[in-house]
């Protein structure tokens, strides 16, 4: 099955047309072969003669030098932490609303859902500025309140969720209420275990944002030790142009790198599940 | 534990429309009641009403003389099965058995007895430790029942169990309920749409119709005497025959003309009846293939066959191409196209107003025209 | 005690604990239902509805990092109108959407007619396309500049071969924004592939059945019956990427620096140097509701252009 139908498998058509997205994908990969391989030679041998890159000596140097560095493990620390605490905390809060919204009545909850549903168009753009007001107000800037408690009010776990859960029969709150069990125990009891895959996609993808958030980070945490990995490899960029410790700076990028990389190998089928299950909008 | 339920002056709406109007009705101790109806008829929303999963609008629920109808639905002493058995996925045969009484905080002791009673009884005793997706269709169902017996309910709710199983094993679970009734001394209240399922059930069943109960009897009070045509055509397979006559009285009795011009003499009373149309119901095994003419009420031409095993259904079509369900022995030698000549049994049929109201036979009528008239 | 006392016994003993009976309807509305919600809500009132709020005020006052001060009505955004940068900011905003979306749209879409099938090659290369995706813009950029830059990059490596200087795609003002475009392509073009192909796998199999029993060929079968299956998912993907690269920041800010001459300057580094460089926060909160707008536009044409063509189906 493709999408040019029944037709014969492997016929030179289709050789061609693997054969082109094999050479597409040569291309896009020889940036990351070049990151790597700079990576990988002695500082100053680059500075000589960027074409040594193509022959040996390689070395792990650079990367070893990362291991003495303290900043960056300083940052995959902070990333850990804030993206670790954002997913738990979108995973906890919107469980509990998605249950909320599909399966209890209370006064306005259509009203309420649509109003949070609108909330889906509101860029970042919009509400950065003000929201570094109020942590400033509140003095809570290069903290890991600042970096977290915003990515709790994203709307599109709740989206998710309450459609997941509308999607479980009602027969089971059902038999679950004649069994006597408290609204409460449904949700944890009987429900919130039918929704494990979801919680597993909207986990990574909740993940994978916050580890890569940019402009957020970037303006509330000034401090270096409060950077994240994603804003201390961007600070580590600024001055590169001299070529001067650029092979340190490819192991750095390598070494943030692979663990956003390591992560979506293993858990591929999820994010894949994400994307696919929010173009059935 | 059993329990006398009585439904007074019940009303359920959704917005302007209504679902069910003016229900009452008594189900007694022990009672195997049904409620039987077509889709959309209220009776599984006067079931849920029941449970407690739908809200009374009017009237009163009440068990063993208690009103239930204000208490939360896990407050009620029932215990229900439903047509898709809502056994939790993820729990094993045993956690679900013991769930309901685990949220009463019963002694973990009285719980493991009951399991493992109940599940010798339905014989799923080697199933406990497996989940529901290691189970057919059928162990799931019984299953469900087993969380319904542990619970020792007042009374057993039955939400169209039978409907998602195929038909060997629908026959076979109807068997393994009737032998269930029987261990379970307990109240049970049934709905279907199947009138197979009813009458083999039940001691008594409701007949629901268009927001009203039609009717309610026994299986053979429903299937000889039913109260209006609604209930004469909803139960019986085939459905009963109907043919538009004209009633003459012959020494107080009805006789009626078909279309046809054929006569056939009832044992149907002329006083009381409303008009000198109507219809006259009999059902298939009430009109047999006869050899002779002689014996014959009328002919008809067999349009199609219906070859049952133990007998064979003939759809004849009669001179005014009305069509009339006759039964014939399962080694009929009709054919299709064959004229065949149909004996009424003048007995067994009844009359029905154009308000659908139904007359019967008088008791112990006499011989009075027990030979058939023929033209 | 038996059985059916201790059930009794039970269900008394929960009685007395004083839970609520007398609840007639269970799918009454109760407030004590929005418990549920309410952790959620406290998060999205008070860090999204509040700030959008709040921030539409700010665009209405000359204010910066320590006061709201005066407040000048649509003073900020006259501003706005009248300064050259800003404009030109807005400029270059649509000339990159107009730049990224269309190979965003077309490849993505031929890379997922091309893999959508399952052999296993086609998924290891759907993984493997999906993958820059996953990586933040500092790292793209970070391997986008060191392919760019002259001097020692890797165009310039290699055009050094042949002893030739590459295009300045991080210097040339007429090549800046193409570079950027080119390294956003490379960075978002997971998306829209996998959007495109679950879009082609929800096309039931009787279709392409039906059409082999008709006798259509490859290219007849792909022109009249896959492409028109998807075409509302076209529609999305368009959509979707109009909305993201409106947002274009880090990669302007991190490869070029918005330069030379704001000539890769995008509205949201406008926003961000307005802002949180010379502090007038007025002015970045009014530039922000003036993105804010712009993308609610487009989203909402698209979508009007999109029931438009449906309609006429």
């Amino acid at each position: 099955m493709s999408s040019f139908g029944l037709s014969k498998k492997n016929t030179l058509g289709d050789r061609l047309i693997i054969g082109s997205v094999i050479v597409l994908a040569l291309v896009m990969i020889a940036p990351v072969i070049w990151v790597i391989g700079l990576s990988l030679k002695d500082n100053s041998e680059l500075m000589a003669n960027m074409n040594s890159v193509f022959h040996g000596p390689y070395t792990l140097a650079n990367y070893f030098h990362i291991f003495g560095s303290s900043s960056v493990f300083r940052w995959v620390l902070n990333s850990v932490i804030v993206s670790g605490s954002v997913t738990i905390g979108i995973l906890v809060l919107t469980s509990l609303a998605g249950y909320g919204f599909a399966r209890l009545n209370f006064p306005f909850r259509n009203t309420i859902f649509i109003i949070v549903l609108l909330g889906l168009a509101i860029p970042e753009q919009a509400v950065l500025i003000a929201r570094h007001q109020i942590f400033s107000e509140i003095g809570l800037h290069n903290t890991y309140y600042a970096l977290i408690l915003p990515g709790l009010s994203a709307p599109f776990g709740v989206f998710l969720m309450t459609q997941f859960f509308r999607a479980i029969p009602k027969e089971y709150d059902e038999a679950a209420l004649l069994d006597n069990a408290s609204r409460f125990k449904i949700f944890w009891k009987v429900l919130l275990p039918l929704t494990l895959p979801a919680q597993a996609t909207l986990g990574i993808f909740t993940f994978l944002l916050a580890w890569n958030d940019y402009f957020w980070p970037l303006i509330t945490a000034t401090r270096k030790e409060m950077y994240t990995l994603t804003v201390g490899i961007a600070s580590s960029q600024t001055n590169f142009a001299q070529s001067e410790g650029l092979g340190f700076l490819m192991a750095q990028a390598v070494f943030a790198s692979a663990p956003i990389l390591i992560v979506y190998l293993f858990f591929q089928k999820y994010i894949v599940t994400a994307v696919s299950g929010s173009a059935e909008k | 534990m059993t329990a006398q339920i009585e439904i007074k002056n019940v009303t359920k709406r959704y917005g302007s429309l209504t679902v069910l109007d003016n229900i009452s009705l008594s189900i007694a101790a022990n009672e195997f009641m049904v409620f039987l109806g077509p889709s959309g008829c209220g009776k599984s929303t006067l079931l849920r009403m029941i449970a407690g999963l739908e809200a009374v609008d009017d009237g009163e629920i009440a068990i063993n003389g208690r009103r239930i109808d204000n208490l939360p639905p896990g407050k009620r002493g029932l215990a229900m099965v439903f047509q898709n058995y809502a056994i939790y996925p993820h729990m094993s045969v045993a956690e679900n058995m013991a769930f309901g009484l685990r949220n009463i905080s019963v002694e973990q002791s009285v719980i493991d007895a009951r399991i493992k009673e109940a599940a010798r009884m339905l014989e799923i005793s080697h199933l406990l430790e497996r989940k529901p997706n290691q189970l057919s269709g059928g162990q799931r169902q019984r299953v469900a029942i087993g969380r319904a017996i542990v619970k020792e309910p007042e009374a057993f709710l039955f939400d169209e169990p039978l409907s998602n199983l195929d038909a060997a094993l629908r026959v076979r679970t109807r068997v393994e309920l009737a032998q269930l009734r029987n261990r379970v001394a307990s109240t049970m209240i049934f709905v279907t749409h199947d009138q197979i399922e009813a009458m083999t059930l039940a001691d008594r069943i409701v007949v629901l119709n268009n927001r009203k109960i039609e009717q309610i009897g026994g299986p053979m009070e429903i299937y000889s005497r039913p109260v209006s045509e609604f209930v004469a055509r909803f139960v019986g397979s085939p459905t009963m025959n109907f043919l538009d006559v004209d009633i003459a009285s012959e020494g107080g009795f009805a006789r009626a003309t078909f279309p046809d011009g054929a006569k056939l003499q009832t044992n149907i009373l002329t006083t009381g009846l409303p008009e000198k149309r109507m219809k006259l119901g009999i059902r298939a095994e009430a009109v047999k293939c006869v050899s002779e003419a002689a014996a014959a009420t009328t002919e008809g031409k067999v349009d199609v066959l219906e070859r049952l095993g133990d007998r064979t259904l003939l759809y004849t079509r009669l001179a005014d191409d009305s069509v009339v369900v006759a039964e014939d022995i399962g080694l009929s030698r009709a054919r299709i196209g064959d004229t065949v000549h149909l004996a009424f049994d003048g007995t067994a049929c009844h009359l029905f107003g154009s308000d659908g109201k139904a007359y019967h036979p008088a008791e112990g009528a006499s011989a009075a025209g027990r030979e058939a008239d023929h033209v | 005690m038996s059985d059916a006392q201790s059930t009794r016994a039970a269900l008394a003993r929960n009685e007395r604990k004083g839970l609520k009976t007398g609840t007639a309807n269970i799918n009454a509305p109760r407030w004590r239902n929005a418990l549920f919600i309410a952790p959620y809500m406290v998060f999205f009132v008070t860090l999204l509805v509040l700030p959008m709020l709040w921030n539409i005020w700010l665009s209405l006052h000359r204010a910066d990092a320590f006061s709201i001060g005066r407040f000048i009505g649509i003073g900020n955004y006259d501003r706005l109108l009248n300064d050259a940068i800003f404009l030109k900011a807005v400029w270059n905003t649509f000339y990159f959407v107009l730049l990224s979306v269309p190979p965003l749209a077309l490849i993505g879409l031929g890379l997922a007619l091309a893999l959508n099938r399952q052999t296993r090659t086609a998924a290891a290369l759907r993984t493997f396309y999906f993958s820059s995706s996953v990586l933040s813009v500092t790292i793209v950029t970070l391997i986008w500049r060191i392919v760019f830059i002259g001097q020692f990059g890797l165009l310039a490596t290699i055009y050094g071969w042949f002893d030739a200087t590459p295009p300045a795609f991080l210097s040339d003002p007429d090549l800046v924004m193409i570079g950027i475009a080119i390294a956003t392509v490379w960075w978002c073009i997971g998306l829209p592939m996998m959007l495109y192909l679950s879009a082609l796998q929800q096309i039931p199999k009787e279709i392409y059945e039906a059409a082999a029993l008709d006798n259509a060929g490859r290219w007849r079968t792909l022109r009249y019956i896959t492409l028109p299956s998807i075409k509302r998912t076209v529609i999305l993907v368009v959509i979707i990427q109009i909305v993201m690269q409106f947002q274009l920041f880090g990669q302007a800010k991190l490869m070029t620096n918005g330069g030379p001459n704001n000539e890769s300057l995008p509205i949201v580094f406008y926003i961000y140097q307005m802002a949180f460089t010379r502090w007038d926060i007025g002015l970045g909160a009014a530039a922000s509701e003036v993105l804010f707008v712009m993308i609610l536009i487009a989203a909402m044409v698209q979508f009007m252009v999109s029931r438009k063509k449906g309609d006429a189906q």
